[in-house]
């Protein structure tokens, strides 16, 4: 196996409240790619699952996946609401794994791992809540600590969404076209719904939303979902993953100190196709199967952001067409993570092919000109 | 990461081999279903080593080319492996075969899991998915149907 | 909603029969009003759950024959008829096995589900609404029963039934192709389910083009019509006057119930839950319903005067198990909503409702003819939901005087209806036949296979044509006391036919497709004998034709104007029993072209008003009399049209 190189961490926005449209479009930017950092390491360790094994498993992170999309287009409502322009097809935007967490004081790698405990300790890390760390320029905040949790990093746009709010009126703030809004019609059920951000309350709304989700509300287990869209009460991110993880339920009276103490739930780790968590599309030979596969993984992959994309500036309706572009993934993948890896010292560890998400600016432009014609 | 020393390089290699000739489809698309081990496992209890064996000898006399092959009960197999991997059902086998094997179970057909329903090859073969089974998303049926993937190949696929 | 049975000495306001489609939709309704309502269901309670769904869909898979019940399992204590219990005799005829005795020249071919939820867990979910013409068919075109109700009547149950499923489709369309009246400005709750690829290549070519059934017949024009779903889709944003529609979720830890995926398998079961099933209304019941399932029904208890005091029903606690016992629930109302099939044997065990002599009588389905055939380019077959457009055209008209008239879905799955495909052809290249002394051909391996596979497939696709069936006193489930279930219940005896206005239908609808596939330039590769596959076999005008079941068992406690000629009055109350309701498919006095169950959710919730006010006059603190109901003579009692 290779040692990888240091982790880059994605692009930062500097640490401060931002301070006006521009600054606060480049906010929302980045938290998009937040928002889809965590997305190909989910899909890694769903569809490295032997067939039919993990069943709950499979179905927490399949749950939480339709979530941070849900997460992606609110935030890119956000965004819009405020006349910016979400960017998410371009190669920038996937970040190279392994990489580094980022709005995070301790070096966590994330990279795409196949199902199993190591990966659910870094979904733990990725997903854990935030504490009470404030906004920069808050008293009890040093100016020179940079990011210390993402829970922070969302804290701060929604203080800098009340203050421009303050400085420019909600009207003067809130110029974006509500065409361009992505609504219920459009994203519906299973994990919550998409809807339209059009002043400063649903702005914070959707903010709350996605922080609540992945950490649970108000610091318990569960999250805020049934109050925001009236369903069932289910534990945030974190807690789903840590259910896993202890392979046991949280009861109705655990809290995030307890841990989990309800019923058991079974987890096979050994059911899952092992793979390098440091692999690339050079280590899979250039004329094999599983490099043409994955390849056009990555070209499908491609073809879902350009997807997103459109539906994220002016054509909301095309949002539904990103299910197919998943369901597509998912088959491709799993094709992929079944065969065993074509290189054969590392097939002799016993290692499986995966996806590696190189998404070139190749792939975009043979993704756009597919959905183009 | 703990690999499992005890996984071989490619598991099952020699049974997939002959199922490229049987089926028609490459050894990735074969080994993308995840039912390598399971049909493998099925045959050999379904049959036995030896009649597996014999097929074997009977397929290499044959050139690879299992259309073939002479000996009714080794045609016999041929049938049923390639039936087992394009709908995930085992069949039932001639009565004639199923004497000359001695077989001590039922010859009855059954479906050996609701992967494998979900895994046939046929589906693969008109380029869908078995109803029930990895859907395709909204509005997908609207569209022309995809192409097979992937496409068969031209002659005698590679091992 | 609760699990736990009841204590023993509770008095409920209603006993609902059956936790299918339409005793959960009375549940729901009463229970929000208010009442306390014991809902009974015969079978297990295993699909409200996520494992129990799961489940569900790996026995489907597993499944060797994928008949609609393959997902649900057997159950000795409440067995359900299947498709699968019918056989075809080499040269005609047929013999049945299974729960349902059948005695009559041709099989009753249609299935039902005992399971809470009901034979609703494994419809296609197809929901157009009947033809205002579907009404009155005995004064305009002389054949079966006239409704006491006309389109008009039912028409605002149909919006709150579409409501409560979740319809998708075009109003518009609807009104334009198939003459439906809607109220002015009205929208589905759900944009219409996307048209499939053969749908577009079958309007491409039949699209302004008109057809003779027969030489010298009228001309029918021909246009393909998207058809109404509960399944979701797209919700409107202009359904109620803007409101828009929330679809309803259900079963499972990510609140699954999305948009429908193509998962191809509606019935026998969806495995998204994108298709509305009975335990989405019962995931909305309130406090006051509870359902008690594995409590099979045997018999409604009635006192001297006609009025039901309650039910007996017989408790197991393990489906294959030996024991149950036996329990009484008493309420002021008592609703069967069994199924057609099911409530007449009740009430027929029960010697209810019989002044008529109709109980049991006039049982309808669809009879349904399948044509197949191929294309001359790739209809993209086994995708999407099973059909999703018609031709509509057939549905009413003049030759309904002649002939029963159907409705025409083209099939999205290829031949897997007609001709088992495509596990049929794989076996057929394989040299695999059924019988395993057959010599067994050469077959085909490798690339040649997958070829051949592929060309035979990849151009599929078939017609249901599902004629109208006309109620006739000689068609009916009765009981004999000689066969009876594992509890001691008999089962029920059909004796079923089809009339020749019915058999003039196949036979006219068999024209239609030969005209049809002529029209599209399609290889027909139809052909019907006799044979183990065939029992819906007959010939009739020297031809041979195959009908199949298509599940909509309805006339069972028809519906009508007049205690001597119906069994239920026009909110579908027994006319002998002031309190006790036979509701659902089975109050029927006709069945038109239209897939029943929406009509039958709108029967319903047209009748839950009129218990409420039973319930309401029999609840009235201070009342002069105390049983208004019982003392009104029955012509007054009935509230014939809109309240």
């Amino acid at each position: 196996m290779t040692t990888a190189p240091t982790p880059a961490r994605p692009a930062e926005p500097p640490f401060r409240v931002p301070r006006d449209r521009a600054d606060l479009h480049r906010f929302l930017q980045a938290a998009l790619t937040l928002e889809h950092l965590t997305i190909p390491p989910y899909l890694t360790a769903m569809y490295t699952l032997r067939p039919g094994t993990n069943r709950t498993a499979f179905q927490v992170i399949r749950g939480v996946v339709v979530e941070e999309m849900l997460h992606m287009t609110l935030v890119a409502n956000v965004l819009n609401a405020v006349g910016g322009e979400p960017k998410v097809a371009h190669s920038r935007f996937v970040t190279p794994y392994p990489a580094r967490l980022p709005y995070s004081r301790d070096h966590i790698t994330v990279a795409l791992r196949h199902f199993g405990p190591d990966a659910l300790r870094t979904f733990l890390l990725v997903e854990r809540p935030a504490g009470i760390a404030r906004p920069p320029g808050h008293p009890s905040v040093a100016s020179d600590t940079g990011w210390t949790s993402v829970g922070q990093f969302y804290r701060t746009i929604a203080t800098g969404l009340a203050e421009l709010t303050d400085r420019l009126g909600e009207h003067a703030l809130f110029t974006g076209d509500p065409a361009r809004q992505v609504g219920p019609s459009d994203f519906y059920n299973s994990g919550g719904e998409v809807f339209p951000v059009t002043g400063l309350d649903s702005a914070l709304t959707a903010l709350r939303v996605i922080t609540e989700q992945g950490e649970g509300a108000d610091h318990a287990v569960y999250d805020s979902d049934d109050r925001v869209f009236g369903e069932h009460r289910r534990p945030g991110h974190y807690f789903r993953f840590n259910e896993i993880l202890q392979q046991r339920r949280y009861g109705p009276y655990d809290t995030p100190a307890t841990g989990p103490n309800g019923p058991p739930l079974d987890v096979s780790w050994e059911d899952a196709h092992p793979i390098d968590p440091a692999g690339t599309l050079a280590d899979y030979p250039p004329d094999s199967e599983v490099r043409e596969a994955a390849d056009r993984f990555d070209e499908t992959y491609a073809r879902l952001l350009c997807t997103l994309e459109t539906a994220y500036t002016g054509e909301p309706v095309v949002l539904r067409d990103s299910v197919p572009a998943m369901l597509e993934l998912r088959d491709l993948a799993e094709w992929i993570c079944r065969n065993p890896h074509p290189d054969p010292a590392r097939r002799a560890l016993g290692l499986h092919a995966a996806p590696t998400y190189e998404i070139t600016d190749a792939h975009f432009a043979r993704a756009w000109s597919t959905l183009l014609s | 990461m703990t690999p499992r020393p005890t996984t071989p390089p490619a598991e099952c290699a020699g049974f997939v081999a002959v199922s490229v000739h049987l089926t028609g489809f490459d050894e990735f698309t074969l080994r993308s279903t995840g039912m390598v081990r399971l049909y493998h496992d099925t045959t050999i209890e379904q049959v036995g080593r030896a009649a597996v064996g014999r097929f074997l000898g009977d397929l290499a006399a044959a050139g690879d080319d299992p259309g073939r092959i002479t000996d009714p009960v080794s045609l016999d197999i041929a049938r049923a492996i390639t039936h087992l991997w394009y709908l995930g059902v085992w069949p039932r086998l001639a009565r004639a075969t199923h004497t000359a094997l001695g077989r001590e179970t039922a010859n009855t057909a059954f479906v050996v899991s609701p992967q494998a329903w979900s895994e046939g090859l046929v589906w693969r073969a008109l380029g869908g998915h078995a109803p029930g089974a990895r859907p395709p998303g909204f509005g997908t049926w609207a569209a022309p149907p995809p192409a097979p993937h992937p496409r068969p190949a031209p002659s005698g696929a590679r091992p | 909603m609760s699990a736990v049975p009841p204590p023993r000495e509770r008095r409920h306001d209603v006993i609902v029969v059956g936790a299918g489609m339409a005793g959960s939709l009375i549940a729901r309704h009463l229970g929000d009003q208010g009442w306390r309502v014991l809902v009974l269901e015969a079978g297990t309670d295993t699909l409200s759950t996520w494992e129990g769904h799961q489940e569900a869909v790996d026995t489907f898979h597993a499944a060797l024959y994928k008949v609609p019940n393959a997902p649900y399992r057997p159950n000795a204590a409440a067995p359900s008829p299947g498709v699968a219990d019918l056989e075809g005799l080499p040269t005609g005829g047929y013999r049945a096995h299974g729960y349902l005795l059948q005695r009559g020249p041709l099989p009753y071919s249609s299935d039902y589900l005992r399971a809470n939820g009901g034979t609703g867990l494994h419809w296609m979910g197809l929901t157009p609404r009947m033809h205002p013409d579907d009404f009155a068919v005995r004064t305009t075109y002389g054949y079966g029963r006239d409704w006491p109700l006309g389109y008009d009547d039912l028409e605002p149950h149909y919006r709150a039934a579409e409501q409560q499923l979740g319809v998708a489709a075009d109003a518009e369309e609807q009104r334009e192709a198939v003459g439906l009246p809607f109220p002015e400005g009205y929208t589905y709750p759900m944009e219409a389910v996307p048209r499939s690829h053969l749908d577009h290549l079958l309007a491409g070519r039949l699209d302004g083009t008109a057809l003779r059934e027969e030489p010298g017949a009228p001309a029918v024009p021909l246009r393909v019509v998207t058809t109404p779903h509960a399944r979701n889709s797209t919700p409107d944003p202009r359904y109620d006057d803007g409101h828009g529609y929330r679809p309803a979720g259900a079963v499972g830890p990510n609140a699954y119930g999305e948009r429908c995926v193509g998962n191809a398998s509606c019935v026998p079961i969806c495995p998204a839950q994108a298709k509305y099933t009975p335990l989405k209304t019962q995931a909305v019941w309130g406090p006051h319903v509870t359902l008690v399932a594995r409590a099979v029904v045997s018999r409604v208890l009635v006192t001297g005067d006609g009025r039901v005091t309650g039910v007996e029903y017989q408790r197991y606690e393990d489906p294959a198990g030996p024991v149950h016992t036996t329990h009484t629930a008493e309420a002021d109302v008592v609703v069967l909503a069994a199924h057609a099939v099911e409530n007449a044997k009740l009430l027929l065990h029960s010697r209810l409702a019989g002044s008529s002599d109709q109980v049991g009588r006039n049982l309808m389905d669809h009879p349904t003819l399948l044509t197949w055939a191929l294309l001359d380019r790739p209809t993209g077959p086994f995708r999407g939901p099973g059909s999703t457009s018609g031709l509509e055209g057939f549905r009413t008209g003049p030759a309904r005087s002649v002939r029963a008239p159907f409705r025409v879905e083209i099939a999205n799955w290829g031949w897997a209806w007609p001709a088992g495909s495509p596990a049929g052809d794989v076996a057929e290249l394989l040299g695999i036949p059924a019988d395993t002394t057959a010599p067994r051909p050469g077959p085909l391996f490798g690339p040649a296979l997958r070829q051949a596979l592929t060309g035979r497939l990849e151009r599929q696709f078939s017609l249901q044509f599902a004629v109208e069936q006309d109620a006739e006193s000689r068609n009916r489930v009765t009981l004999d006391p000689r066969h009876r279930d594992r509890l001691g219940i008999p089962r029920p005896v059909l004796t079923y036919d089809l009339s020749d206005h019915v058999k003039r239908g196949l036979a006219a609808a068999r024209n239609v497709s030969r005209e049809l596939f002529r029209l599209l330039g399609a290889e027909d590769h139809t052909a019907y004998a006799p044979g183990p596959l065939a029992p819906g076999h007959f010939r009739f005008d020297g031809a041979d034709l195959v009908f199949q079941g298509a599940g909509h068992g309805a006339g069972t406690h028809v519906m009508g104007d007049s205690p001597g000629t119906s069994v239920v009055d026009p909110w579908q109350r027994c006319w002998d029993h002031p309190n006790l309701y036979a509701v659902g498919c089975g109050s029927m006095p006709s069945v038109g072209t239209s897939n029943p169950s929406l009509t039958m959710a709108a029967l319903t919730l047209r009748s839950c008003e009129q218990i409420h006010r039973d319930l309401m006059d029999l609840h009235r603190p201070v009342t002069l009399r105390p049983h208004p109901v019982d003392k009104a003579p029955a012509a007054s009692r009935r509230p014939g049209g809109r309240p």
